[in-house]
């Protein structure tokens, strides 16, 4: 243990790469585990906020890309929250998942959920639950969950049938194209 | 009292009743919430889970439309709020962030206005006495477990409580109307809200946890301030084996009763977990 441990030197690189003006404030991790310890997801994901942190600092870009936890956090904030330290988890997470092309097994549903709800905003400008849902559902394959609620929500006024229409779609439309864009050229 | 208003995509379907609510107990303590012109999407978890330009700059150019009105923006979901809040807090400090969104957007936003939550305006412009005064139908017999979840208190920076592992906001508002409020630890324990379509065991863990630990600590219904942490707690309770029937309100909807105000006028026939038999008692 106390060999990998001398091997393991911070990866200046990576970090240049993942957090290039210092904003997570990942060194000042003091790995007190207080973030993970009220982690929402705790129960559930292969690594815990203060282990994502140390993997960042030690540059395993793989192992972090590969992992479930930056697809399985439910943005809660508590870890940031807590932290002693004021280091930025949910940021580095979000970083990760933008820069991580696929989620791995069964959570490839939470990425195809975030494009299909962008793509919604940037064609309505504003989100279409309905079709959402149907695109969400047809490019997951998850076709059942939730099918029997769908009634009850109907009748009750829960979803629009019919898309937003607000001027502001083109503005909207416009910033998609420019951020895209942008993230190509990079 | 004249505020710029942000809807947000939800209260215009999944969360009707919260918008219901809202403009209906807005007209009965006069608050005046004026729609910010043409607003679009905040972006909500999928933007600042793919980016984080994009992320500020939907929301930036929601404040861009409110600046020349240049009143407090106010917005009742709490996602939104955690995203239009976030942007304007970054946008002030980080000036690389702001030039970049003014290349992106084609205007600068300075992050000079203000983002507030409903909660925080009813409970600071309005105040508790000025609502107490206007009650015509206490709330006696209901106890309340008000529920923030994670976004209307975290980060610290962003909370509308100046204690945010343990916020008082929705408790003070709802013994003012008259209601009990009861004291429990979840009140901003995670429901698990962007996962409500992807991952719906995660969330049925998450709410079940919620919804045991509120009827444990005694109460006969929830309050909350979030379209998502609404739909998660009220919806999963048809999926959760154990049987809670605990109502879940917005706290307008509370508010509203307490002022008078008919069931339809608030979107209460829209709760999944019919609440006819905790209200018999007020
Ligand atoms: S709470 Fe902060 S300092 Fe402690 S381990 Fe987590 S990130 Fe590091
Ligand atoms: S933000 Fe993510 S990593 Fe942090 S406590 Fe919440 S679920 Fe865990």
């Amino acid at each position: 243990m106390s060999s990998r441990i001398i091997e393991n030197k911070v990866d200046i690189d990576y970090l240049q790469k993942l957090d290039p003006s210092g904003e997570f404030r990942l060194t000042a991790c003091l790995q007190c585990a207080r973030c993970s310890s009220g982690c929402t997801m705790r129960e559930e994901t292969d690594f815990l906020p203060h282990q994502l942190n140390r993997m960042a600092i030690l540059g395993l870009e793989k192992e972090l890309m590969g992992s479930k936890a930056i697809w399985m956090c439910v943005s809660c904030q508590t870890c940031f929250s807590r932290c002693p330290m004021q280091v930025n988890t949910p940021a580095m997470i979000d970083k990760l998942r933008g820069m991580a092309l696929d989620a791995p097994g069964e959570l490839k549903r939470v990425k195809i959920f975030n494009d299909v709800m962008l793509s919604s905003i940037k064609r309505f400008g504003r989100t279409y639950d309905f079709m959402l849902m149907a695109i969400y559902k047809l490019r997951s394959g998850d076709l059942f969950t939730d099918l029997t609620k769908l009634p009850a929500m109907l009748r009750k006024g829960k979803f629009n049938l019919f898309p937003p229409r607000t001027a502001g779609r083109k503005s909207v439309r416009g910033i998609f194209n420019r951020v895209f864009g942008r993230r190509e050229q990079r | 009292m004249k505020y710029s208003f942000f809807p947000g995509c939800s209260l215009e379907s999944t969360a009707r009743d919260f918008g219901m609510s809202v403009h209906a107990v807005a007209k009965a303590l006069a608050i005046e919430l004026e729609e910010i012109p043409d607003w679009t999407c905040c972006g909500s978890t999928p933007a600042h889970a793919t980016d984080a330009v994009l992320a500020a700059a939907l929301p930036a150019r929601n404040l861009l439309a409110a600046e020349k009105a240049g009143r407090d923006v106010v917005v009742c979901c709490a996602s939104c709020y955690g995203r239009l809040a976030s942007a304007n807090y970054e946008l002030a400090k980080d000036e690389k962030l702001r030039s970049e969104v003014a290349s992106i957007i084609g205007q600068e936003y300075s992050g000079g206005l203000k983002v507030r939550h409903l909660l925080e305006v009813l409970i600071k412009d309005v105040g508790t006495s000025e609502i107490r005064d206007l009650v015509v139908r206490p709330l006696k017999g209901l106890k309340v477990a008000c529920y923030y979840g994670c976004l209307l208190t975290r980060p610290p920076e962003l909370s509308i409580a100046d204690e945010p592992e343990d916020p008082r906001l929705m408790e003070e508002l709802l013994e003012a109307v008259g209601a009990e409020t009861i004291e429990w630890p979840y009140k901003t324990e995670c429901c698990g809200a962007s996962f409500s379509i992807t991952r719906v065991e995660t969330v049925k863990r998450l709410c079940s946890e919620i919804l045991k630990m509120a009827d444990e600590s005694g109460a006969n219904c929830i309050a909350v301030a979030c379209p998502l942490c609404q739909t998660n707690l009220d919806l999963r309770q048809l999926d959760i084996e154990e049987k809670f029937n605990l109502p879940v309100f917005y706290f307008t909807q509370l508010l509203g009763l307490a002022l008078g105000l008919s069931n339809e006028k608030l979107g209460i026939g829209k709760l999944m977990t019919d609440p006819t038999k905790v209200l018999q008692f007020c």
